[in-house]
């Protein structure tokens, strides 16, 4: 397991655990980010994620993607 | 008559539900806001039968209340109970839009799925079995393309058809362990609740939500009892229950979709990916942003296309100002009027007092459209999302959030809109304190402010309008960096997550509608404030007392018995002027209100009644301060705006003559502190009105007001004594003030921040 900001961008992962406030979580697994979803992240750019999680595209900050696990 | 049918539209956001909406009602409209919140609520009539009223609910992704917008649009399904629920669907991203859909149907409401953008997965070559989706979800699915207009008024026959006799009953079901929990609670709190309902509360129950759980009011003992069977639940599954709900739903959807969505194409990058690939490039990001944003504001406020610039809302605005603005509103009204027969009283308050006011605001209209016009496209074509992405990395810094840009940049042009445009914010103390710093930015009525002292004092030196713009982001960012260490704004933005729709080439009608309706919303708001406060203006500068007798100004003047040379020497020992220099507006009512007043700028180095009165007047609207000096100082010229705005000199003179007198000799700089006080004030009425509006609460309101005019005052007085002081001239006092306030406010913006405080929602 590791947090999502140090997967490579392009390669498609499984998400194993969702952290951070409860209120975030919900929000996070509701966008699709469940346990056994697959997400790819798509591009960088200070930290920040842009990922591909079922078919949409999210912008995750830093500090929320750390708390992704894959 | 028939029973009026009422149906909601629900959908995620960027699943084309305004299209949809805009298809289904055409102009047949109501817009307005949720009771309660700022969240916009638009209503409309059904082409089709319009006995049928369809409501646009908020664009949601569930019905779990995470934002504003969920909770309105599930306390709208929930209490008002509506005859059904036409739910949108983006065929491009089935999973994550059949989620909603599955809560939906959990709520008794029968359910008809507009099925959007199915050409879009035909053309990828993919195919979806909609009988057999039907089938799975137990609701009826009407194929449409909302930009094309296809199938779209089926859609809207089949949602009636569906709320006539319709009945949706949810066919997914959870695992065991959970379904033993919602058995047991369906059992124990929710059987006097309608059937159809049951099953929704028993599952918000399960998940602990407590709102829910506070409306039903379920005992403590009842609910220390389901507690276990939660718990038993979340022991057995190793997951919290919320997460559960969440995750089944998920996996629930994923295999139903295996025999019924046949992918071909995989892994491969959509269009949209390329141009993220450029746009949202780490290297070519923020060059490609301040682009975007200079031809955003070069087309729009910039320098007019009559002067050799881009932009057209400039050359409208101008023309609307000069032409119907000065000529139709004001002289030309003023010249009907007259020749009516109408009282000069009643000429001066219609002329010179609404229309004028009204016509100063209607100058902005043009360029606030063009502006709205380029904000809409570029949130239509999916631009806009990528802005605030972009920007969040470097607005965090100073405690707001990259959604914070948008309201800002509106507000160079007014920030009536720019407050406005604060409402896309979810995270409620981000969008507060957005709301906050906005209006600091150099809005289009504030540049003539910034035009006339530089103008006057600085021989029309650039860099004066250069300054106001480092001013105000100057005043944003320390004040956000300020703001974030007080406990009311404790804690960092909410994290930055938010869904990037896919680029498309924007849909006109949206875009002009939306452009429109903002448009419509700043007219209104700006010309009823702007009526009311024009009028009170008007009286207060026509009307006063001379010699114990009270009326127009202007008039009793004119009573050679009222005005002796007696009561000229001592109106010239209150005001502080020659006697030859008295005239009838230094008696009127705003005189006498900012004579006293003007002591609160003694500090600022500009405490006379003159500019006092000036803005106090900018309230109003800012170009009232400009059209104040105008009158105040072409004493001997019946008409000051018109003077000042073509022989400017004359009056640029007086006006650096006075801030001399004043300031004993430090006229720039008092000039320049009376710029950086009316640029950070509290805005004009109009703005006040739209921030209460936008904070929805007294208490918010005047905190921010007085929030920035005490800082307005602090660093405008700062500014003042530390350049005296430069410029040799010290006043101890005024000097030690100004640094304990300077040390204080550098404590405050460089003091450690302590990161423990959690943000924490009401």
């Amino acid at each position: 397991m590791m947090p999502l900001i140090m997967a490579d961008p392009g390669e498609e992962n499984i998400v194993r655990r969702v952290g951070g406030s409860p209120e975030m979580k919900k929000h996070l697994e509701d966008l699709g980010f469940t346990a056994g979803s697959n997400v790819t992240v798509m591009n960088t750019i200070g930290g920040n994620l842009i990922v591909k999680v079922r078919e949409s595209r999210i912008a995750i900050s830093k500090e929320m993607a750390a708390k992704i696990m894959v | 008559m028939e029973k009026q049918l009422r149906i909601a539209l629900a959908g995620n956001p960027n699943s084309g539900k305004t299209t949809l909406f805009n298809k289904l009602t055409g102009s047949n409209q109501f817009v307005g806001n949720w009771p309660g919140v700022t969240v916009e609520k638009k209503e409309g009539r059904l082409i089709v039968d319009k006995n049928v009223i369809l409501t646009d609910l908020p664009g949601i992704y569930s019905l779990s209340p995470y934002t504003l917008e969920e909770v309105v649009a599930r306390n709208y399904l929930i209490e008002e109970k509506p005859d059904a629920i036409l739910n949108i669907v983006d065929a491009t991203n089935l999973e994550r839009n059949l989620y909603l859909t599955t809560q939906l149907t959990e709520l008794g409401i029968p359910v008809v799925i507009a099925l959007n953008m199915m050409d879009l997965v035909r053309k990828a070559g993919d195919s979806i079995n909609v009988k057999e989706l039907s089938r799975q979800l137990g609701c009826r699915i009407v194929e449409i393309s909302a930009l094309k207009g296809d199938g779209v008024q089926d859609a809207a026959r089949a949602a009636i058809e569906a709320a006539k006799n319709g009945k949706t009953i949810p066919q997914h079901s959870f695992s065991g362990p959970v379904e033993h929990a919602l058995a047991h609670i369906e059992e124990v709190t929710v059987h006097n609740l309608p059937e159809e309902q049951q099953r929704w509360y028993a599952i918000k129950i399960f998940e602990r939500d407590e709102k829910v759980l506070k409306q039903l009011n379920v005992p403590e003992d009842v609910r220390a009892h389901i507690e276990q069977d939660i718990q038993a639940a979340e022991k057995e599954l190793d997951d919290d229950a919320e997460s559960i709900i969440t995750n089944e739903r998920y996996v629930y959807i994923s295999q139903m979709l295996k025999g019924i969505y046949k992918k071909k194409g995989k892994g491969e990058l959509s269009i949209s990916d390329k141009i993220d690939r450029i746009v949202t490039n780490r290297v070519l990001a923020l060059p490609i942003f301040v682009v975007v944003m200079f031809l955003v504001y070069a087309l729009s406020m910039g320098k007019s296309i009559a002067d050799g610039g881009i932009s057209i809302g400039t050359f409208l605005t101008d023309w609307t100002n000069d032409v119907i603005g000065g000529a139709v509103l004001t002289d030309g009204s003023r010249a009907l009027l007259e020749s009516w027969g109408v009282a000069p009283w009643l000429v001066g308050l219609i002329s010179d007092g609404i229309l004028a006011g009204v016509g100063a605001v209607l100058g902005f209209v043009p360029q606030m459209l063009v502006l709205f016009l380029m904000l809409c496209l570029l949130e239509d074509c999916g631009y806009m999302a990528r802005i605030a992405f972009i920007m969040d990395r470097i607005f965090r810094r100073f405690g707001l959030s990259g959604k914070s840009f948008i309201p800002m940049l509106v507000g160079t042009g007014c920030g009536i809109p720019g407050v406005m445009a604060s409402r896309t914010i979810e995270n409620e103390r981000d969008r507060r304190m957005t709301i906050m710093t906005t209006t600091f930015m150099p809005c289009g009525a504030k540049m003539p402010i910034v035009g006339l002292i530089a103008g006057a004092l600085f021989g029309g030196s650039t860099w004066v309008a250069t300054s106001a713009y480092f001013i105000g982001i100057a005043a944003i960012v320390i004040s956000g960096i300020m703001l974030k260490k007080t406990k009311m704004f404790a804690g960092d933005p909410a994290p930055f997550v938010m869904e990037l729709p896919p680029y498309h080439v924007p849909a006109w009608g949206n875009v002009l509608r939306g452009t429109w309706e903002r448009g419509w919303s700043f007219i209104k708001r700006a010309g009823t404030v702007i009526v009311v406060s024009s009028i009170v203006i008007w009286f207060l500068t026509s009307f006063g007392s001379v010699n114990g007798k009270f009326g127009m100004v202007d008039e009793l003047y004119e009573d050679k018995s009222l005005v002796t040379d007696e009561y000229v020497t001592t109106v010239a020992d209150r005001m502080h002027i020659p006697e030859d220099e008295v005239e009838p507006m230094d008696d009127s009512l705003l005189a006498r209100i900012a004579q006293p007043v003007s002591i609160v700028f003694k500090p600022l180095g500009f405490g006379d009644w003159k500019p006092t009165a000036a803005t106090v007047t900018g309230l109003v609207a800012k170009e009232e301060v400009v059209a104040n000096f105008g009158i105040m100082y072409a004493y001997d010229d019946k008409d000051g705006e018109e003077e000042l705005e073509e022989n400017g000199n004359q009056i640029w003179n007086r006006v650096a003559e006075d801030f001399n007198t004043i300031s004993g000799g430090h006229g720039r700089l008092a000039a320049y502190a009376f710029m950086i006080f009316n640029l950070l004030c509290a805005p004009c009425f109009a703005a006040i009105g739209a921030i209460k509006r936008e904070m929805n609460s007294a208490k918010w309101t005047w905190f921010a007001i007085g929030y920035q005019c005490c800082f307005a005052w602090v660093i405008a007085f700062i500014v003042w004594q530390l350049g005296r002081a430069f410029a040799g001239a010290v006043n101890a006092v005024g000097l030690v003030f100004a640094l304990a306030a300077l040390a204080l406010l550098l404590w405050q913006l460089f003091k450690p921040y302590k990161e423990a405080q959690r943000l924490t929602v009401q």
